[in-house]
């Protein structure tokens, strides 16, 4: 028994030294992957600090080890603009105090990594709210100034406008004040320009006062929508954000469409008692609903009717525009290795928007895809930023696609992908880059004619390419 | 050699510790490595499956080498498989795992059973189980709840060295029975 003793404890204490030694190597290297799941990477994760001075080590400590970094918020972005084989993932989700808040003036100073919900948490007992963030708000501010997202507002529109001034280390280690007027060639670089210019440091946004909405439903066929939109919506001053849903139900399919907007509400003094701030509400049955569209037409359809009631349902009801701008998410979130859920976006000029339609269900038709739903906003024109998508005024539609990882059924989407870009921009639309990379070079070429001078600003500014990612990499190299 | 049952109690205790920390990481772990929920039942199932045909085997292997003997294999076996887990990354691995440790379970839940059934008197074995089962259960319990406030300062890989750690030390246990009084 002694022996057998001695012979076990040495055995096991030597095991158990080298698997200590061992694990957090395995863990460093551990794959990384953004929300779609289709880019495993192996990388190191950073969980970045609260400290400037310590990313400021980082980098220097990066360009001693001549390593790629790349950054990270909460990684919605699909494309692989958050990695790169063997880089340094920064996470910035715990860079996000808010450093300076004027009230009077209606701005805001943050860091990079907070979300639009905590600076709404924090702005909401002024009275104040966000000129613009995206239809959700569980993204970091960083992470939708890299992508330069839109949401339903009519009359802000770009997320550029919204920005007064940032602070961006670069890529030698220098601390620039950026804005429009500062520094403006990183400024329209920075904004769209998926990391890959420096780490956004603290951010200064521009606020508005909260006010009350009323909500005011409609459905109607798509080939009236342009009209309606112009006359109903764009050129009624009370309508401050709207939102539509173009039918993905094999019955009314890219036919049926239900709108959304927000009205200024007359009475202004209840906004106090609409004030307080959502929270998500009981996911299960959305959850549930969705989930059955997802596995048969029949869902489908049901799923679009109960869409349909619930937004008549909506109607005349009061919403403040904080909890316009923080709309449920969770119900949505699809958890399963072998298949995933990816987004598409497209934007088309308001004119061609009927004849698109047309085209694009012809499309649809032809392939074997899981389409689940698809919402339709609108941006104006905007060139604050190189990389721009809204070229004119146009409708942007975001489509949900419900998608198995096998080769086969990538191979189908990509294929009915490649197609509904082409039918984009032969309408004179572009589509949106945070999402895979489904579009092809020859596409992205077209859909951004300036990503010529986006690459040569990118060697001028970060020449060691310190700043990197799977994105760059697929269209620029 | 059959321990006491206040050693075994102890012993017991222990090893319920140990499998009550890891439980609720083990199913995250498997759930990370695995792509569905099929793989998710094979990797049980082969648990139960592996476990299932061992037991008549290790019956009869219990009455002729000695629960001292089995206990052994067992806290070792589980203490060496846990140092293991944490640097799985395929399904087939799990699997592999999964049938060790069905086998390790069997003969683990086996020879609690034996040692009971060979240190309880019959007219008071109500009793003592009764009480073996309360203080075996309430250290898993303290067990586990002590785990979720750990967790946040551990990492996942130092949750299951600590637990193998807990498995090798009731191994040492069983080494040092001597003279069991019964």
């Amino acid at each position: 028994m002694k022996k057998s003793f001695v012979f076990m404890s040495t055995i096991y204490l030597a095991l158990l030294g080298t698997a200590v030694v061992y694990y957090p190597q395995h863990v460093e290297t551990a794959v990384i992957e953004d929300r779609a799941q289709l880019l495993p990477t192996q990388m190191k994760r950073i969980t970045a600090t609260t400290e400037t001075n310590e990313l400021q080590d980082l980098l220097n400590e990066a360009a001693k080890e001549d390593r790629v970094i790349t950054l990270a918020g909460t990684q919605h972005s699909q494309g692989g603009q958050t990695l790169y084989p063997g880089g340094w993932l920064i996470d910035m989700k715990e860079y996000d105090e808010i450093l300076a808040f004027d009230p009077t003036a209606q701005t805001l100073t943050v860091q990079s990594g907070a979300t639009w919900s905590k600076i709404q948490e924090y702005i909401q007992p002024h009275g104040l709210a966000l000129q613009v963030t995206q239809s959700q708000s569980i993204f970091t501010v960083g992470g939708t100034m890299s992508v330069h997202a839109h949401g339903r507002d009519l009359r802000y529109n770009a997320l550029s406008e919204s920005i007064e001034s940032f602070r961006l280390l670069t890529a030698d280690g220098t601390i620039l004040d950026v804005s429009k007027d500062q520094h403006a060639d990183y400024f329209q670089h920075v904004l769209g320009g998926y990391g890959l210019f420096g780490i956004i440091l603290d951010v200064t946004l521009r606020l508005t006062e909260d006010e009350l909405y009323v909500q005011q439903t409609a459905e109607l066929d798509y080939q009236d929508y342009p009209e309606y939109f112009k006359e109903q919506v764009l050129e009624n001053p009370e309508a401050k954000m709207h939102l539509a849903r173009l039918s993905t139900a094999p019955d009314t399919f890219l036919k049926d469409m239900y709108v959304t907007n927000y009205l200024v509400a007359l009475n202004q003094e209840l906004r106090d008692d609409y004030a307080k701030l959502s929270e998500e509400r009981i996911i299960a049955i959305p959850k549930f609903m969705l989930g059955v569209a997802r596995y048969s037409d029949t869902g489908k359809d049901w799923f679009w009717d109960v869409q349909q009631t619930y937004s008549e349902r909506l109607d005349g009801d009061l919403i403040t525009r904080n909890n316009a701008m923080r709309s449920d998410s969770t119900f949505m979130d699809y958890e399963s290795s072998s298949r995933t859920e990816v987004l598409q976006e497209y934007f088309v000029p308001i004119e061609q928007y009927v004849s698109y339609i047309d085209a694009l269900r012809e499309v649809l038709e032809r392939h074997d895809i899981n389409l689940l739903n698809i919402t339709v906003r609108y941006v104006e024109r905007n060139e604050d930023t190189v990389l721009n998508y809204a070229t004119s005024d146009m409708f942007s539609l975001v489509l949900l696609i419900h998608q198995p990882l096998d080769e086969d059924s990538l191979a189908e989407t990509d294929a009915a992908i490649e197609e509904m870009v082409a039918t984009t921009l032969a309408h004179d639309g572009s589509y949106y880059l945070p999402y895979y990379q489904f579009p092809t070079r020859k596409q992205f070429k077209e859909a951004y004619p300036k990503w010529q001078s986006f690459q040569q600003f990118k060697e001028q500014a970060d020449p060691e390419g310190r700043f990197q990612n799977l994105w760059y990499k697929e269209y620029f190299e | 050699m059959t321990p006491t049952l206040r050693q075994f109690i102890q012993f017991q205790s222990v090893i319920g510790m140990a499998s009550a920390m890891i439980f609720p990481f083990y199913i995250l772990l498997l759930r990370n490595v695995g792509d569905s929920y099929a793989q998710f039942g094979w990797a049980y199932g082969l648990f139960a499956l592996s476990s299932a045909l061992a037991y008549p085997w290790i019956g009869r292997l219990s009455d002729r080498v000695g629960d001292q003997r089995l206990l052994l294999v067992y806290s070792w076996g589980m203490a060496l498989v846990l140092l293991v887990l944490p640097f799985l990354t395929d399904v087939w691995q799990i699997y592999i795992v999964q049938i060790v440790m069905g086998l390790l379970g069997a003969i683990g839940r086996n020879s609690e059973k034996t040692v009971l059934a060979r240190v309880t008197t019959t007219d008071k074995a109500g009793k003592t189980i009764g009480n073996y089962h309360t203080v075996t259960g309430v250290a898993a319990a303290v067990a586990i709840i002590a785990t979720g406030y750990l967790v946040d300062f551990l990492t996942i890989g130092a949750l299951f060295f600590l637990a193998s750690l807990l498995f090798a030390s009731s191994a040492v246990m069983i080494h040092r029975i001597k003279k069991p009084l019964s």
